[in-house]
């Protein structure tokens, strides 16, 4: 029996956005299912949009020009940290603390800094456990710097326009876990948290950006698995995230996933 | 005369834009920002609100040049649309069609041979011709057709509108369309080293 098409009719006046009712309803249906249609609502709605062109013409004024680029400076990003590309086999990712997923965590760094202060007077006569914890403080002094300056760099992808949360979900089978990815795709930029067991002997996780075609790539290993520690990484220009996932590799990382997904989350 | 300069393509400006280049935006401002006004205005009758939309619609080009695979689609198509798509929304107070607004489900495979908009020329051409096309229309045909994209109105409005059964609306925008079908086909076969 030979497929009924939709009436050419209805698709010239689909295109126009001029269907109504259930003459649009049926129309949407029929096209789903039936590339033949499809094709020709296509070719339709380009010829519709050519018909744009028929407009008398009208210049904006320069003035449209000149706020319209205003407005993109004001939005730009500056510079950011995460510029490194990643080679094969996959580098380590840098870990960067933030407060966008814990907001405690800043505290947490303080309240460290003042512990270790707290021991170093307790201990004041102590001499070498004094350098001790002289050198324990230096680390936590160098940490809180390290942290302000990623909870700037979180706070500015946050606010960035077109930055989305992903929701990493734990896999079937799987380690207890989950996480979250902020994504940029104008920027490139990817900072990753979440929960998870620390990877068994000789395994490392690693995270991939799964793009709407072609390979996934390989955005770094980690084995922080503390959300207070998130790690960010850079996408190559030009790739767009479809998903994330993290999966468990042979440590250092592999060129392409081999090991089960532990962790997916889908662009939405 | 050297032969005349190729335009960047929109591609390679698209390129620029997602790594940042507000020249390439600009660039395609320049190019593109003349026939969209103009569709604009004839929507909203009012520069102002073309003025707003234009601006938006070239912003979100900058924020989301990413997602709009070159390969897939016309750059001009698509702001055509969009561009469209919003005004009428303006004017209607209805919804934009969202599907319509993501580069990734628009997937326009080129623009007619006769059609290269990236090129000053050919776009004033294209222009031209589509104009004397709509002319060539019977005046009840053109109505429907002008009804339908300027207006936005659904065949349903425009038999209301115009008193004609739905079926005559239904037939003089397929008349409309055929014509204009033919019309660009015609005038691509007539004009030589056009391809």
């Amino acid at each position: 029996m030979t497929k009924q098409h939709a009436n050419p009719e209805d698709t010239d006046l689909y295109a126009l956005g001029a269907l109504d009712g259930g003459e649009l309803e049926a129309f949407e249906a029929h096209v789903r299912s039936c590339s033949v249609c499809a094709q020709e609502v296509e070719a339709a709605r380009l010829r519709v949009a050519l018909l744009g062109l028929a407009a008398p013409a009208v210049a904006p004024p320069p003035s449209v020009k000149e706020s319209l680029m205003r407005r993109v400076r004001a939005e730009r990003i500056p510079e950011m940290p995460w510029t490194e590309r990643r080679q094969e086999p996959a580098k380590p990712m840098r870990v960067r603390s933030s407060t966008w997923l814990t907001p405690a965590f800043g505290t947490a760094a303080v309240f460290f800094a003042a512990l270790a202060a707290l021991i170093w007077m307790k201990d004041l006569r102590d001499s070498k456990r004094i350098e001790n914890l002289q050198a324990q403080l230096a680390v936590a002094q160098a940490q809180s710097v390290q942290i302000a300056k990623a909870a700037a760099d979180a706070d500015q992808l946050v606010g960035s326009p077109g930055t989305m949360r992903v929701a990493l979900a734990q896999q079937p089978g799987g380690p207890s876990g989950g996480a979250g990815v902020l994504y940029n795709a104008r920027m490139g930029a990817v900072m990753y948290a979440g929960v998870m067991p620390p990877a068994p002997a000789g395994k490392s996780y690693q995270l991939w950006l799964v793009p709407a075609s072609g390979a996934p790539v390989s955005l770094g290993v980690f084995s922080v698995t503390d959300p207070n520690m998130p790690v960010s990484a850079h996408v190559p220009p030009g790739i767009v995230a479809k998903a994330f996932a993290v999966t468990l590799e042979p440590q250092g990382g592999m060129p392409q996933p081999t090991g089960p997904k532990v962790l997916v989350g889908v662009v939405s | 005369m050297t032969a005349s300069m190729q335009p960047v393509p929109d591609s390679g400006l698209v390129e620029r834009i997602m790594a940042g280049d507000e020249s390439a935006l600009a660039a395609l401002y320049d190019r593109y920002a003349g026939m969209l006004f103009a569709m604009l205005v004839r929507i909203l009758r009012d520069t102002g609100a073309a003025e707003e939309v234009l601006q938006d619609l070239f912003l979100q080009l900058w924020r989301g040049a990413a997602r709009f695979d070159a390969s897939r689609g016309s750059m001009a198509a698509w702001l055509l649309v969009i561009g469209r798509n919003r005004a009428i929304s303006r004017l209607r107070g209805r919804e934009s069609r969202e599907i319509l607004e993501d580069p990734q489900e628009f997937s326009f495979e080129s623009l007619p041979s006769s059609g290269n908009l990236e090129d000053e020329a050919s776009r004033m051409q294209l222009m031209g011709r589509l104009r004397a096309g709509l002319a060539t229309l019977p005046a009840e045909q053109r109505e429907v057709l002008e009804l339908a994209y300027f207006e936005g109105m659904t065949q349903t409005e425009i038999a209301a509108k115009t008193g004609s059964p739905l079926g005559t609306v239904k037939s003089r925008v397929r008349a409309a369309m055929q014509t204009l079908k033919q019309y660009f086909d015609d005038e691509t076969t007539r004009q030589p080293g056009r391809h």
